[in-house]
């Protein structure tokens, strides 16, 4: 049985009040949660999803779960659901992207019948594994990043069990029941959808929600360039440069992203579920197109296909021997480089192409930071400086509580001047950031673009790569070790792309 | 007898409270200089009063200098002094981008750009310094702002919150160097709470606006003296009023005043009707203000932003969204219809102002229906025109496949549920349920739609005074005198003794104390505690759980920040009863449109409406389940 068409006014009502059910989940689990990851860097998202698994609604925080999120409620989907009963996962070859971030799902039901699912996702500070904060910068295998949940049910005795194998127990847990809270939340602004629409009269609007967004994609890709565009980059992997390339196809309702040509998945942690590979592909569309008010939901993404072939760097599966391929790094890193090759094959200079991921600890706490870098420019705009470029968008902790709790000092912490590349229009300049250890503390960095610069575009200058030392000796992109009391380690994040010519030679380094 | 002036986009509002009377006057605004407008503002109100300047014993002003200031990007020549290592801080602000796929828009712009900035060789830690800042370092710091010619300097050393020896140091060096010309702003004085960007952000603006608020205020000041009225006194961003020389110090404390005085003023409604918890909207022609009444008072928060800048200083806490009667309708790409941001303004305003707009707006879906009369002018004597009205929204249904009136209805309920949302923002997702709240709706386009929206949040009374337009005037004549200080003292577990919370210190000075459980990085302020551990996290506890759902009684506390408030209670006022509502009062049974001069309410079936002896108008649910707004009713 389907429902009434909706006319412009109930679509908007429905559409705007999915939206907020979403933002209410998202307002319950950043003001809940424990850990700075979720609170201060808003590392998590919150969705809702009709009853077949698509997702109608996302509260954006954060691009990597684009994608990712309808992955985690797929994985579910299928299972028998009960009333109350939740479900948790991280398992990147099942629901998941890399294993910090942790999804909870609720099932919705109206009386007996399901009418959906609410889903929340977060970044957790740890979850168990060889090193303090879950990102080895050398990992091979999935074992060694931590705790491997496949989907199941959520209960106390579950998380119990889970929060034993993670170091600082009691802040996973106060994540964890947030996340749950969160889905809650969004579970009764479904309910209350469904009052006067019953469960068939809900599911036939939640269609239309879809069918409007895959309308407003479909008009914003009048927008990109028409034809076939190709585009290569490299990854700085620990045994040598990855050449990755694209063909980007927009047609006159479609853009299909052809990532088949892909290495061979291997073994280190630069590998990419397809969902992470997906989302990066999502987000980089929608970054290019005119319209930055697009809806997210499933139903845009009908309209952007992207084609990545199973084994894959870009489509990393378990092998037939049972080894699951180390991703810690394909969620951060090579998820910044997809986007960064359908931005570039869609005719943008690029931003700093990496989170440059820093992760300090040791058996007793545990930080976890990213830092903003250069954007691109764009054709009548600078790029912005000191921002996060992409797949990111998480917010720094700020130096008085990150000292407060820590055993480190921030040395310096400001703007790399002239490391935007030069340009009619200059690329965004990165940050220089330099933390003194007061404690012997593991550190893990995983970093790219510290060999080849951001890409200009129209004739602009790259911009100057990224670099990290410890006491002035410069590490490998992906470097990790112990920092003794005392020693420094310095992270100066890569500048933008320019954009265009530079008019007059001496404007480029007019402001360095 | 007390007098409020404030100042508003268009017009400069003043009331004047004679016991149980109130005179109004409106005069058109003065951008160039507000205190102009002021003093005709003033006049004319004691002109209507009939009574001279020597009456007034009280003066109390709302006004926009530091806003405008910020919002057009006229602000002091300023340095910024900040630990070295860290003198570019404002512009990496969170390192976050505005926008999460509009890659190119870029954050707002630090009001000191980077060659006006000079770093301080000195560094504190969390427990206080490491590398001394030396009275020499100091003097030749002061010597190379001194060589920038600054009109103000802001001051921002690392944990100074806790930590304020070197800035101290520093400013008199600074003083000793600039001499009184020149404004200083200290972070661990402007502001006191940690968190460096957003400290750092609100004493950069408290430098760059101070300067221009003490010359608007000493000429006021001067102005006032002339015309022989007392000193005015200043409204802050807190809904308090201070002395006119704290105001011109501490310039960053007014800039969020704007909407402070409809909160004063709500104070005063909830006063005067008996009614404590009140869910407070303010629809203009551009947004809808939500603030929340609760216990009699105003709802606050730590901090607010101002175009993109943000204020860390105790704020009436507004949530906004872009629907107001001017707010235009439109249709996406996708097919459906969407209501505001954008906004017809003042020019040329909605179709039905006759001032050249064409495209339809809420006021116009309001005309086309019928709730807004076009033959009953509005305030300001603007003339509707039904014909124009008409136009727009057809043409707009058209594009859509809706005829004119589904479409004028379609527009208002696309609206309400924008606000309908901005409601439970302030409430249900802020563990507060609001179903024992009564509505107070102001601003021109409040009564339209208060009772709908009521509705649909359980919400059984509606209230709407007859002030109306100079409600935030007369909320400033009535307005309490108030200081704020708040220090951050970061303090764990048994840390936390009485004599840190204040037991034993000197009356008259209330405290709230900002905490959390050890780990959180958001902290929830706890009020109207007395200096007792055991009760205080009791306290903590229950206000969690109210909050977020639930309590953690095992986990270390941690008290954040502690905020010192000493508050003048403001004179008692009443609504402005002139004598004559009394004699109108009357009753109405919904479905209705009341139309009284000024405003228009809508009374929907389930509902009845009354005015009490103040002119308030009040609205009450007398069906179990009230009707909706007839735009909903009719759909």
């Amino acid at each position: 049985m389907s429902g009434p068409t909706l006319d412009a006014v109930d679509l908007q009502v429905l559409v705007g009040g999915l939206r907020a059910a979403c933002d209410e989940m998202g307002a319950v689990l950043v003001r809940s949660a424990h850990s700075p990851n979720i609170t201060e860097r808003r590392d998590c998202s919150t969705a809702v999803f009709a009853a077949g698994g698509e997702m109608v609604a996302q509260a954006e925080h954060i691009p990597v779960h684009l994608g990712a999120m309808p992955a985690s409620v797929a994985a579910v989907r299928d299972e028998d659901h009960r009333p109350g009963v939740s479900w948790i996962l991280n398992d990147p070859y099942a629901g998941g992207s890399h294993l910090p971030d942790i999804t909870v799902v609720t099932p919705v039901f109206a009386g007996d019948d399901l009418i959906g699912f609410a889903a929340a996702r977060a970044h957790h500070a740890d979850v168990g594994g060889r090193t303090p904060g879950s990102m080895p910068a050398d990992s091979t295998t999935l074992e060694e990043e931590g705790v491997v949940i496949g989907p199941q049910r959520l209960s106390a005795g579950l998380i119990d069990e889970l929060v034993a194998q993670m170091r600082h127990p009691a802040q996973r847990r106060a994540d964890l029941r947030a996340q749950l809270a969160a889905c809650e939340a969004g579970a009764a602004r479904m309910s209350d959808l469904a009052r006067g629409r019953g469960a068939d009269g809900l599911g036939a609007a939640l269609e239309q929600v879809l069918a409007y967004g895959e309308r407003r994609m479909v008009a914003a890709i009048g927008s990109l360039p028409p034809g076939e565009h190709r585009f290569e980059d490299l990854l700085e992997g620990r045994e040598g440069a990855i050449p990755l390339r694209v063909l980007v196809t927009v047609g006159g309702d479609e853009v299909v992203v052809d990532l088949r040509d892909a290495p061979e998945q291997g073994r280190h942690n630069l590998n990419c579920p397809r969902a992470v590979t997906e989302s990066a592909c999502l987000f980089a569309v929608r970054a290019a197109v005119a319209d930055h008010d697009l809806p997210t939901d499933d139903g845009t993404r009908r309209r952007i296909r992207v084609l990545t072939r199973p084994g894959s760097l870009l489509d990393a599966r378990p092998t037939p021997d049972g080894t699951r391929p180390a991703v810690v790094a394909g969620n951060v890193e090579t998820s910044s480089r997809v986007a960064d090759l359908v931005l570039g094959a869609l005719g943008r200079a690029l931003g700093q192409g990496t989170m440059n991921n820093v992760t300090l600890g040791d058996e007793h706490r545990t930080m976890y930071e990213t830092i903003a870098g250069g954007q691109g420019a764009t054709p009548g705009a600078d790029g912005p400086t000191a921002v996060h470029v992409a797949m990111s968008n998480t917010r720094n902790t700020p130096v008085e509580a990150l000292e407060v709790g820590f055993p480190v000092r921030v040395e310096r912490y400001e703007v790399r001047r002239g490391s935007g590349g030069a340009g009619r229009w200059r690329g965004g300049d990165g940050v220089i950031r330099e933390l003194r250890a007061l404690a012997p503390l593991e550190y893990q960095v995983l970093g790219e673009r510290r060999t080849v610069g951001a890409r200009g575009a129209d004739g602009g200058e790259d911009g100057r790569p990224g670099r990290h030392a410890l006491d002035g000796r410069t590490l490998p992109p992906k470097a990790g070790g112990w920092m003794a009391v005392g020693q420094r380690l310095l992270v100066e994040t890569p500048g933008g792309g320019g954009c265009g010519p530079v008019a007059n030679p001496s404007a480029s380094t007019s402001s360095s | 007898m007390l007098l409020g002036v404030d100042v508003g986009g268009t017009f400069t509002d003043a009331a004047l409270v004679d016991g149980r009377r109130v005179h109004t006057a409106k005069t058109p605004t003065t951008p160039d200089d507000q205190s102009r407008g002021v003093l005709a503002a003033v006049e004319a109100v004691l002109r209507e009063a009939g009574v001279g300047p020597e009456a007034v014993t009280g003066l109390r002003h709302g006004m926009t200098v530091a806003t405008n200031a910020l919002l057009e990007g006229v602000v002091a020549r300023t340095v910024l002094c900040a630990t070295e290592g860290f003198v570019d801080l404002v512009e990496i602000g969170r390192q976050d981008r505005p926008h999460l796929y509009d890659l190119a828009r870029p954050r707002v712009a630090p009001l000191v750009p980077p060659e006006r900035r000079v770093a301080v060789p000195e560094r504190c830690g969390p427990d206080g310094p490491e590398r001394p800042l030396t009275p020499e370092a100091a003097r030749r710091t002061a010597a190379a702002v001194a060589a920038l010619d600054p009109e103000a300097v802001a001051v921002i050393l690392l944990h100074a919150d806790r930590h304020p020896a070197h800035e101290r140091l520093l400013g008199d060096a600074l003083r000793d160097a600039l001499g009184d010309g020149v404004h200083v702003s200290l972070s661990h004085e402007a502001v006191g709470t940690f968190r460096e960007y957003e400290r750092a952000a609100t004493t950069e603006v408290d430098a760059a606006v101070s300067p221009l608020v003490g010359r608007y205020l000493r000429r006021l000041g001067a102005g006032c003296e002339a015309a022989g009225l007392p000193r005015p006194e200043i409204l802050q961003s807190s809904g308090g009023v201070c002395d006119l020389e704290e105001a011109a110090r501490h310039g960053a404390t007014t800039v969020l005043s704007g909407p402070a005085g409809g909160a004063a003023a709500a104070a005063i409604v909830s006063r005067t009707t008996g009614e404590p918890d009140l869910l407070c909207f303010d629809m203009g022609g551009t947004s809808c203000d939500v603030l929340v009444v609760s216990g009699g008072r105003v709802r606050e928060t730590g901090g607010g932003t101002i175009a993109g800048r943000p204020i860390a200083l105790p704020t009436v806490d507004i949530h906004t969204v872009g629907a107001g009667g001017g707010s235009i309708a439109w249709a996406d790409p996708g097919g459906a219809l969407r209501v505001g941001p954008r906004s017809a303004g003042a020019v040329p305003g909605p179709a039905a102002y006759g001032g050249g707009g064409t495209e339809p707006t809420v006021t116009d879906a309001h005309v086309v229906l019928g709730t807004l009369d076009p033959d009953q002018p509005l305030a300001g004597g603007v003339r509707l025109d039904l014909d124009a009205a008409c136009a727009a929204v057809e043409r707009l249904g058209g594009a859509l496949g809706l005829q004119r009136d589904a479409c004028a209805r379609g527009i208002l309920r696309v609206a309400d549920a924008e606000m309908a949302r901005a409601l439970r923002v302030m409430t249900v997702e802020r563990g507060v349920d609001p179903r024992g709240f009564a509505l107070l709706a102001y601003g021109g386009a409040g009564g339209l739609h208060a009772a709908g929206l009521a509705g649909r949040l359980g919400l059984r009374r509606v209230l709407v005074p007859r002030a109306g337009g100079v409600l935030s005037a007369l909320g400033l004549a009535a307005a309490e005198r108030r200081t704020d200080a708040a220090r951050t003292v970061l303090l764990r577990g048994d840390a936390i003794t009485p004599a840190a919370l204040g037991a034993g210190a000197p009356g008259g000075t209330e405290r709230a104390y900002d905490l959390r459980y050890v780990g959180q990085a958001f902290e929830l302020t706890v009020r109207e505690q007395p200096p007792d551990p055991a009760l205080l996290r009791r306290a903590f506890d229950a206000a969690h759980r109210e909050r977020y759902g639930f309590d953690d009684p095992d986990a270390e506390l941690e008290l954040v920040t502690i905020r010192e408030t000493t508050r003048e209670a403001g004179p008692p006022v009443a609504l402005g009863g002139d004598g004559e509502a009394a004699a109108t009062s009357a009753r109405w049974t919904g479905p209705v449109v009341v139309r009284l001069p000024g405003s228009t309410v809508v009374v929907p079936a389930g509902w009845t409406a009354r005015t009490d002896e103040h002119g308030t108008l009040h609205l009450e649910a007398t069906a179990e389940v009230p009707g909706p707004a007839p735009w909903e009713a009719d759909a």
